[in-house]
């Protein structure tokens, strides 16, 4: 089909998105977008979901942490920020997730807010709440396998 | 901004990891309603500056994250008659006081003691609020909290009985310009939300964004006035030990 002249194409805002998980959490892309579609279809309702869009341009995530590009229609940002916000769990792993920024074309969201993946993180034993567990290192943060669970933990509450 | 949270060993997270990410997160400090996490010692003066190994490690994780951390106990009980004695026993020597309701005599009861700050949770299990309530909060001084964790969390039938519970709550608290809190009640740094987010998804359930974003100050209300109050140059509102006052 011959594309739409300028003026009556759909303008963009792209969102960057920083995604925080378990080590563990096997999240895939298309996990995460169905989560993304269902967050916004409950809060917003169909016809509030088909405005905001919400198509995942891209996605990665590694041992826990990740970032994703977003993409929603021009002036519906703030809605499509709420859906983000309710997205709480992705196939029963829980995760946190915090809009980094917007932008107006991916490659601009892209140079701005992402990349700078931080520290590789290592497997070590460290010593909390009295006993020596395995956990998770990246920087200060330690994520903590106690029993089946994580405790989420900092350089603070070990050594 | 302040969040109030559940810190290890209530929540999944200990109370620095909560203080890294709600200081990524944009806040400027979170209320630790977990009553062991933030042990502050119970004979010093002034609380800002006490001295006690856990006080420095306090100090240390707010100067490490830029970020107040505040000691607050969360009460709960079965009935108004142990709360009264807990109260009682909490009040001296937390920053913030806060009881949890979700039932009808306990709301009654916390919005009914000055001493308590924050009624938590009052329309969780099946608890009631209404227009007594609300004028005996405003009286005492007592904050409702507005929990947008239903909100973030929960889906399906749940959801929607907590949201229209929650609109009957706001528009209580609105008419009677009851004061109120907002928090999400995360139990890990996973279920934090910045507070830009936060507003977002309350407005898209209907709140006025301001609405939100006051309720999210008051923390930080709660916790300047009471602090002033446990200093040691507080005698009365209003009235303070002034700098010709002598050491007798």
């Amino acid at each position: 089909m011959k594309h739409l002249p300028k003026h009556l194409r759909q303008r963009w805002r792209y969102l960057a998105v920083g995604i925080e998980a378990w080590p563990d959490a096997s999240i895939s892309r298309r996990g995460f977008q169905r989560a993304l579609w269902y967050a916004a279809g409950n809060l917003l309702g169909d016809a509030g979901s088909a405005d905001v869009d919400l198509t995942l341009l891209g996605f990665t995530l590694a041992d826990g942490r990740g970032e994703a590009v977003v993409r929603t229609r021009r002036g519906h940002v703030e809605a499509a920020r709420a859906a983000i916000a309710c997205v709480h769990a992705v196939d029963g792993d829980p995760i946190g997730i915090r809009v980094r920024g917007i932008s107006g074309t991916v490659r601009a969201c892209e140079e701005r807010y992402m990349g700078g993946a931080g520290r590789d993180p290592i497997q070590r034993a460290v010593a909390f709440a009295g006993a020596e567990r395995s956990a998770v290192v990246r920087g200060d943060a330690r994520d903590v396998a106690v029993e089946s669970d994580h405790v989420g933990a900092t350089a603070f509450d070990t050594e | 901004m302040y969040e109030a949270v559940h810190a290890y060993p209530d929540g999944a997270s200990t109370v620095a990891r909560h203080a890294r990410t709600a200081a990524r997160h944009g806040y400027d400090g979170i209320v630790v309603r977990t009553r062991d996490a933030v042990e502050v010692d119970p004979t010093a003066t002034d609380p800002a500056t006490t001295a006690a190994p856990n006080a420095t490690r306090v100090a240390a994780i707010r100067e490490e994250y830029g970020i107040d951390v505040v000691d607050a106990v969360e009460i709960d009980v079965d009935g108004p008659a142990s709360a009264g004695g807990s109260v009682g026993n909490y009040r001296p020597d937390h920053t913030v006081v806060c009881l949890v309701g979700g039932d009808d005599r306990l709301n009654r009861f916390a919005v009914e003691e000055p001493r308590v700050d924050v009624l938590t949770r009052p329309m969780a299990d099946g608890g009631g609020f209404n227009h007594v309530l609300a004028k005996a909060a405003r009286d005492n001084g007592v904050h409702v909290e507005v929990d947008l964790g239903p909100l973030l969390r929960a889906t399906g039938g749940r959801r929607v009985r907590a949201l229209s519970n929650l609109r009957k709550l706001r528009e209580i608290l609105t008419y009677y310009d009851a004061p109120y809190v907002v928090s999400v009640n995360a139990r890990s740094q996973l279920e934090l939300r910045a507070p830009r987010e936060l507003v977002a998804a309350a407005a898209a359930a209907g709140f006025d964004p301001d609405w939100i974003r006051a309720g999210l100050t008051a923390w930080g209300e709660i916790v300047t006035t009471n602090r002033e109050r446990r200093s040691g140059s507080f005698i009365a509102p209003g009235v303070r030990r002034g700098r010709h006052e002598t050491e007798r």
